[in-house]
């Protein structure tokens, strides 16, 4: 008998079955590749500004130094970076307790028209880097690399 | 014939095997959640949420395990035909989908304190999410499979076509900017101090052998229905 | 203004969630697998 197995015949057609699928799977993951971001980073802002007053959610490092606090107490200001450009940010309200220069934020707002990006709501973004407090007096970069001599 | 020959072996092994699972893990991921709540240091940014990952961490590769579990023993039904698989797959599912909700709830009560927020629309949520609807849709298709006696292939290929889900939720968090961290723990190297990722590692062995037992315990449930459902059909055609 | 949470409070929740979940799984499966192993042998015995 020249015919195949009929299991050899069902598995290939899995096979095949199972390659159609992720092919699909990954055109679909591709297109969605910008729709499906949750914010855009300070490069994007500044290289393709979205229109005024469309809502639109920002997201990156608050540069060191940059939070200022107006003399209301409520209304700050600060620098978010993704290392290629900043973005100034105001907000009034209330900040979650992990938001700290040199961490990471997404902010909910519209670009106002002098440049400066008006959020509504201010999310912090947790990092995957995971230090006890014991080395919180280091700073950030000191204790990625005990964390990262520590764990290899 | 073979369904009678196989159960047979697989009874002999599961008898013991449920039980020792189910011990095993619940000492193990017990132990590891009271060290962690007790014990293990606090974050540096999170503070004491940090104790949340021990068991949001193991709920969800566990969730993600569950439906890869449904996926391979589904293509194992299809193919060579093995009656256990089909029962693998089944008995999979409600433990997965538990663990799936406990990953989408802990993670709720962390991202409130940590992020500012309950709940975020971001690539890495959302395909957590669809993973729980996917597990509804899995065990509501193959109790009615079971019901009205149709083919047990189409939830078969509904647990493959799903696992699609399950690479997209693993990279959502690397192809698209969300709201959730990066993958911390990838193949070889982790961002974890080694304060937290012992707890963790020994929690997530602890919920697998829980995963396990569970997966074990449904096994036998399923098959003593088979067989007290043939045994009954038998004795009314005898009759 | 920061917002001062009791982290506590979320730990506490999130480990009842999980061990309630968990435990609650276990002792259904259980109870279920006994049940079904007992309806087969009375159905053997009959």
């Amino acid at each position: 008998m020249s015919a195949i197995k009929p299991k050899h015949q069902r598995l290939v057609l899995l096979v095949i079955a199972l390659i159609a699928l992720i092919g699909a799977g990954l055109l679909a993951a591709w297109a969605l590749r910008n729709q499906a971001s949750y914010f855009y980073v300070p490069s994007e802002i500044v290289a393709h500004p979205p229109e005024a007053d469309r809502a639109v959610r920002l997201g990156g490092m608050v540069q060191a130094g940059s939070i200022k606090t107006d003399p209301d107490g409520v209304t700050i200001h600060f620098m978010v970076g993704d290392g290629k450009a900043n973005v100034p940010v105001v907000y009034a309200g209330i900040v979650p307790s992990l938001f700290v220069e040199g961490s990471g934020v997404v902010a909910e707002g519209r670009m106002g028209k002098d440049g400066t990006f008006v959020a509504d709501n201010l999310l912090a973004k947790h990092d995957e880097n995971y230090v006890p407090r014991e080395l919180k007096d280091m700073s950030g970069a000191q204790a990625k690399a005990v964390v990262s001599e520590t764990s290899q | 014939m073979h369904i009678f020959a196989n159960p047979k072996r697989f009874l002999s092994l599961a008898t013991w095997l449920t039980p020792m699972c189910l011990v095993i893990g619940l000492v193990m991921a017990g132990g590891a959640l009271a060290y962690g709540l007790l014990y293990a240091p606090a974050d540096r940014l999170m503070g004491e949420t940090v104790r949340i990952l021990y068991i949001h961490v193991p709920a969800a590769w566990l969730g993600m395990g569950g439906w890869t579990t449904i996926a391979v023993a589904s293509i194992v039904e299809l193919v060579w035909r093995h009656p256990l698989a089909t029962i693998a797959a089944r008995a999979a599912a409600v433990p997965g989908a538990v663990f799936t909700a406990i990953c989408l709830i802990t993670g709720s009560i962390w991202g409130r304190p940590t992020w500012g927020t309950w709940w975020v629309w971001d690539g890495r949520l959302t395909s957590m999410l669809i993973l729980l609807f996917l597990y509804f849709g899995y065990i509501a298709l193959a109790g009615a499979v079971n019901r009205e006696g149709a083919s047990s292939r189409i939830p078969a290929i509904f647990g493959i076509v799903g696992a699609i889900n399950i690479p997209i939720i693993n990279r959502s968090v690397v192809w698209w900017n969300s709201l959730h961290q990066p993958p911390s723990i990838t193949l070889g190297k982790s961002a974890i101090d080694p304060a937290f990722l012992w707890p963790l590692l020994i929690a997530a062995v602890g919920f697998s052998f829980i995963f396990g037992g569970v997966v074990l315990a449904r096994m036998r449930m399923i098959l003593a229905d088979i067989q007290t459902e043939a045994r009954l059909r038998r004795k009314a055609l005898a009759a | 203004m920061r917002e001062a949470l009791d982290q506590w409070h979320f730990v506490a929740a999130a480990y009842a969630v999980g061990i309630i979940g968990t435990l609650g799984m276990v002792g259904w499966s259980w109870i279920s697998m006994r049940r079904a192993e007992k309806r087969r042998e009375k159905a053997r015995r009959k």
